[in-house]
């Protein structure tokens, strides 16, 4: 299986030519290649031999995995078991210990330089990296290791971008992402915790189709996928304009699928495909279903974005947490009502300072002396 | 003067004691040129629309019933927002041509008021201020150095909130001249959810400096008698003959002639 072609691959496991072109289709119209795109892809594809993609895992969660096994694909299946051969994966692979650990090895050392290495996870910095150890070595070791002979990195996940809810304040472990670690390797951040696995499977097609990774935005994200901001794609974006918002989660404009702006929705501040791809089979997504966005293909949104059902975040150091806009308003009506105060004051002074002692503002005084009017 | 008949004594409102005299010498002078004085209404006209549209926006209390497609409330308040900060750009474009072609009062040193005499005087005017007593408070022809560093400050202020601001119009329409002028915004403050943070913390400048900045223009027009409040219409203020300031030396200046608006012959300040 090694040597054949994808092409030659799906044929072996049975997958019509029908579902294969199917399969083309979807991945060039996510790539914003329009389906037009689709016979090249194909042809791309079908001529190409399967790459080798080592998966490693740090410290994460394994939603990632989950959410790529759930990619939507025609009978082809899942993207880790087909279109790709898959020489390592903690998760899925069969063997373990040893053997996992020397097909690895093996593994990297035959496909030196062509493997696409995708990361989950992110690396502990703190104590010399021992909160993620795997084989009696630390991850960032298997991690720089697996990054030496990789073509490109493709960091899956908020934690492979930049470290995700470890890496949220205080971040004890002192995790990061793969680009703080790895610096001479094209690196593309599929963000989002998780990310969608259609936007997984795309970028590994592109790189199939163009053998180069897609272009990316300032973040490193992919831009066919992270190029709009969800509130620009969102489906509830008429009701913004409108002025049309939920309250609350129980209220009567929540049942009419209004903005959820005022319940603290990120749309307006995250860039994702989540309104277009959508989730689990294009079932459905967070603000379809009623919830606002957290924002979480942005970076560090543990602790930037959160209250997740506010607005804005709320501002330490006054004792009693508030928020920006509650301060700002005190400030401003403190301000006001020292203007007042001090006009009052200044008011009463000046007449008191006049009558007492009759003297006139002070540049004036030398009028008083020939003053004509009492 | 001429006549001998005693002028029957001037009934004056309660709120004041008497009225300083107004003699032949005091003399009226011409401080503020026309664009800075168009800058500044644009910018309090756009100011006070932006920071209300901006309410709106933040907490839109306005709720309208029906379907989303007869309405438009918040896209017309964003609008007015996004329409009242090119005026303020305009302003600001005027401002800062100003800034170079401006009287020393006008001139990019003048919003630097940091030397140590000008210092003191910033304690003077807080303590003058402070106690309610004019008589210890410096004059100046021009701003007082503590009104200047408000000033400044708020010029500072609202470029950050032209930064912020455009940072977030601009990503509405990615890799478009806002999104691609201001790609370092969110980067520098935590993303765009800092940049949003920045835009609402900065934004509560205005009121604060609005209420104060109007209370002590109109309580020194109050105590000074020098029509500053005017000065801002008109480009001009009274000085007295005999009046001392800090930050100029007017010389012989009841030689600049009443209304001609002539500028007088500036003298540096020492």
């Amino acid at each position: 299986m090694d040597g054949s072609t994808l092409g030659e691959h799906l044929e072996e496991r049975g997958v019509t030519r029908r579902s294969f072109v199917e399969f083309c289709t979807e991945m060039a119209v996510i790539l914003g290649l329009g389906s037009a795109a689709a016979p090249s892809v194909a042809n791309a594809l079908a001529t190409q031999k399967r790459p080798t993609v080592i998966w490693l895992e740090m410290q994460e969660c394994t939603g990632c995995v989950e959410s790529v096994l759930r990619t939507e694909a025609p009978t082809i299946g899942d993207l880790v078991l087909d279109v790709v051969s898959l020489d390592y994966s903690d998760t899925l692979m069969a063997a373990a210990g040893h053997a996992a650990e020397k097909a690895k090895a093996e593994s990297m050392a035959k496909n030196k330089g062509s493997y696409i290495l995708i990361v989950t996870g992110s690396v502990p910095t703190k104590e010399d990296g021992i909160y993620c150890t795997l084989a009696g070595k630390t991850i960032r070791s298997h991690l720089e290791e697996a990054a030496e002979g990789a073509a490109a990195i493709i960091a899956l996940g908020a934690c492979a971008h930049w470290g995700s809810v470890q890496a949220a304040r205080p971040n004890p472990t002192g995790a990061v992402g793969v680009r703080d670690i790895i610096k001479n390797k094209p690196i593309i951040n599929i963000a989002g915790c998780p990310p969608i696995g259609d936007v997984v499977t795309a970028t590994v097609v592109h790189f199939l189709t163009f053998g180069r990774l897609p272009s990316m935005d300032r973040e490193g994200r992919p831009l066919f996928a992270y190029g709009n901001r969800i509130h620009d794609q969102c489906s509830r974006r008429a009701h913004f304009d409108a002025g049309q918002y939920v309250e609350n989660f129980d209220d009567d404009n929540a049942r009419r699928g209004w903005c959820l702006y005022q319940v603290g929705c990120k749309g307006p501040a995250t860039y994702s495909p989540c309104p277009i791809v959508q989730w689990n089979q294009r079932t459905s997504w967070p603000i379809g279903a009623g919830h606002p966005c957290i924002g979480c293909t942005e970076p560090y949104f543990w602790d930037t974005m959160s209250p997740f059902y506010q607005r804005l975040p709320e501002v330490g150091g006054f004792g009693v947490e508030k928020r920006v806009d509650t301060i700002g308003a005190s400030l401003a009506i403190g301000a006001a009502a020292g203007v007042a105060a001090h006009a009052g004051m200044t008011v009463l002074h000046q007449i008191r300072a006049r009558k007492s002692s009759k003297q006139l503002p002070e540049h004036d005084a030398a009028a008083q002396e020939d003053s004509n009017n009492g | 003067m001429t006549t001998g008949t005693p002028r029957p004594p001037v009934r004056l409102p309660w709120f004041d004691v008497r009225l300083p005299r107004m003699r032949g010498d005091i003399t009226w002078i011409y401080l503020w040129g026309a664009p800075l004085r168009v800058s500044h209404w644009l910018a309090a006209l756009s100011l006070v629309v932006l920071f209300f549209t901006g309410l709106f926006i933040s907490f839109p209390v306005w709720t309208s019933a029906g379907e989303a497609s007869s309405h438009f409330l918040m896209a017309r308040f964003r609008f007015t927002h996004f329409l009242a900060a090119t005026v303020i750009v305009f302003a600001g474009i005027i401002r800062v041509y100003w800034l170079f072609a401006g009287n020393q009062f006008e001139r990019w040193p003048a919003l630097w008021p940091f030397t140590r005499r000008n210092v003191h005087h910033m304690f003077l005017m807080l303590k003058s201020y402070a106690t309610l007593d004019p008589k210890i408070q410096p004059h100046f022809v021009g701003h007082n150095p503590l009104a200047q560093v408000a000033y400044t400050l708020i010029y500072l202020g609202t470029t950050v909130m032209m930064v912020t601001g455009f940072t977030m119009y601009g990503q509405a329409n990615p890799g478009g001249f806002f999104y691609t002028l201001f790609t370092w915004v969110p980067g520098m403050l935590g993303g765009l959810q800092g940049v949003r943070v920045l835009h609402h913390t900065v934004a509560w400048l205005y009121p604060i400096f609005f209420s104060i900045h109007i209370y002590l223009a109109i309580r020194a027009d109050y105590i000074e008698r020098a029509g500053v409040v005017s000065s801002m219409l008109t480009g001009g203020r009274f000085v007295m003959s005999h009046e001392e300031f800090e930050d100029c030396d007017l010389g012989d200046h009841p030689s600049v002639p009443w209304h001609t608006g002539e500028h007088p012959t500036w003298v540096k300040p020492q």
